[in-house]
């Protein structure tokens, strides 16, 4: 199926790659992120557009949302790189042939270009849409980085766990939101300070310090969680 | 000699918490610039800890399940401690929602204590739920073990880096605050302390309760699981 | 500052209703400390 890896990263890579080959194959995922998150933001904008809110409330409210939206989106979509091995039975043969650690960097991988994918697609509709003007782009795109990061890495662990069990599809975010919000909030504080061109405060290096503990703790606990 | 120990231990202790409640309300003077409702504090603040402390060994139990040889009793002190946690979690908020009320008006503020043990504890009612959702016991043990060592992570992060990170909050400053000294009364410091350490070893107390029931559990099912 | 001032009237059913409480919580630990102790004990 894929190619005998001798090197780690020629593994993790082949990981990654079959993840998108399969994708592109049935297009499952990315369209139904897209089509979630577009569902989202439509229901936002009309509840706040037209509906109208204040300009100064704009700016604390809507920071919130574009995050709302990429959550759920995440949640709605990444799990699959964990339960459809599980479902189709390919599990086994991938417990077999790849590293746990090489696999684990593969399906992260995966996942973090699909939310960068995403956020690439959402965010400048969504700022358009709200007319909300960004002070500091560069803070933006750096908030979007690191919480993007964090999304990928711990939705990547909580799907191996969850895939073993039952009722997956609920068991995701009960287990993901309470690792994940922490990320959120931060974002979002990061978000506005962007949005309101304030330099980051201690909001970013917590961030990264979550950042840096999940992946460790993602690295650590993937070969227990995959291995019986 | 030991069992004369055993006997009188936990009679110690009863009268050490009961020198807590008299010290607390009788002894300690209301905290300067609150009014007698402070007293709650002597009760909110050690479940708070003791709901960390109870979060730390489910951890800590939950890695020595996973690399000390996978025995059952590590993962049933980790459910036992994860269980309790949560117990004196939910009290402990609930306590500090009355307080709340009390001197601020409303039960809920959004304050980010309050709002970082909100987490916590859905993080350990969802390490609950994976639980129920797996039906091999090796399979639940070892997933939830993974899911706990990841709290071990995410929970020191909740209860102490980011609420003393937030610009404003309610609460008042920690005992040891920025400057290294002790801003309370002396006499308060003393009963808080106290309930600390009584409130502790109840923990202590009822989790090698609960981790006997289960095992006796553990074993009426086995045998039942052998009769025809 | 004296807190003697502060027993009686409802500070003193509050504390009352505590020492009841937890002496009550003892005593069911205890005996539910007895009772595994000797189920434990007829393996």
């Amino acid at each position: 199926m894929w190619p005998a890896a001798s090197t780690w990263a020629a593994e993790a890579t082949a990981v990654f790659v079959k993840e998108w080959r399969c994708e592109l194959r049935t297009r499952y995922a990315l369209s139904t992120l897209a089509l979630f998150a577009f569902t989202t933001l439509v229901v936002v904008s009309v509840s706040l557009g037209p509906l109208g809110v204040a300009r100064s409330q704009g700016s604390a409210v809507l920071p919130v949302l574009l995050w709302v939206i990429l959550l759920f989106s995440v949640a709605a979509g990444l799990p699959r790189t964990f339960v459809q091995e599980e479902e189709s039975q390919t599990a086994t043969a991938l417990r077999l042939s790849a590293t746990p650690s090489a696999l684990f960097c593969g399906k992260l991988a995966y996942g973090l270009t699909v939310i960068a994918a995403l956020e690439a697609l959402i965010t400048p509709v969504y700022l358009a849409m709200m007319s909300l003007p960004v002070r500091s782009p560069g803070l933006l795109a750096v908030a979007l980085a690191a919480a993007g990061y964090g999304l990928a890495a711990g939705s990547t662990l909580v799907a191996a766990i969850i895939a073993q069990a039952r009722s997956k599809g609920t068991l995701f975010a009960v287990l993901a939101f309470p690792v994940l919000l922490p990320l959120l909030l931060l974002a979002v504080e990061i978000t506005r300070d962007a949005v309101g061109g304030d330099p980051a405060g201690v909001a970013l290096t917590q961030l990264i310090l979550y950042d840096a503990c999940v992946t460790t703790a993602g690295l650590m606990l993937f070969p227990a969680v995959w291995n019986p | 000699m030991e069992s004369l120990t055993k006997t009188i231990l936990p009679w110690l202790l009863w009268l050490w918490l009961v020198g807590v409640i008299l010290g607390a309300f009788l002894y300690a003077p209301p905290a300067v610039g609150f009014r007698g409702s402070s007293r709650i504090l002597f009760f909110h603040v050690p479940m708070a800890w003791v709901s960390f402390v109870a979060f730390l060994a489910a951890g800590v139990e939950s890695l020595r399940y996973l690399y000390g040889g996978r025995a059952p009793r590590h993962d049933r002190s980790a459910a036992a401690a994860v269980e309790l946690g949560l117990a004196f979690g939910v009290l402990a908020t609930v306590t500090g929602a009355l307080w709340a009320k009390v001197m601020w008006g409303a039960y809920w503020n959004w304050d980010p204590r309050q709002t970082s043990i909100l987490v916590a504890l859905l993080f350990y009612a969802a390490y609950l739920a994976l639980r129920a959702a797996l039906e091999d016991r090796e399979t639940r043990a070892r997933l939830s073990a993974a899911y706990a060592v990841l709290g071990l992570v995410v929970a020191p992060f909740l209860y102490f880096v980011m609420p003393r990170m937030a610009e404003f909050t309610l609460h008042p400053e920690p005992v040891i605050n920025r400057t290294g000294k002790v801003d309370m009364d002396g006499k308060m410091v003393l009963v808080l302390m106290s309930s600390l350490a009584g409130f502790t070893a109840l923990y202590f107390w009822l989790h090698n309760l609960q981790c006997r029931i289960a095992e006796l559990a553990e074993r009426r099912a086995s045998l039942e699981g052998d009769r025809p | 500052m004296n807190a003697m001032n502060d027993v009686g009237g409802a500070n003193g059913w509050i504390l009352a209703v505590n020492l009841i409480v937890w002496t009550g919580i003892f005593l069911y630990l205890l005996h539910l400390n007895r009772k595994l102790r000797d189920m434990e004990k007829d393996r």
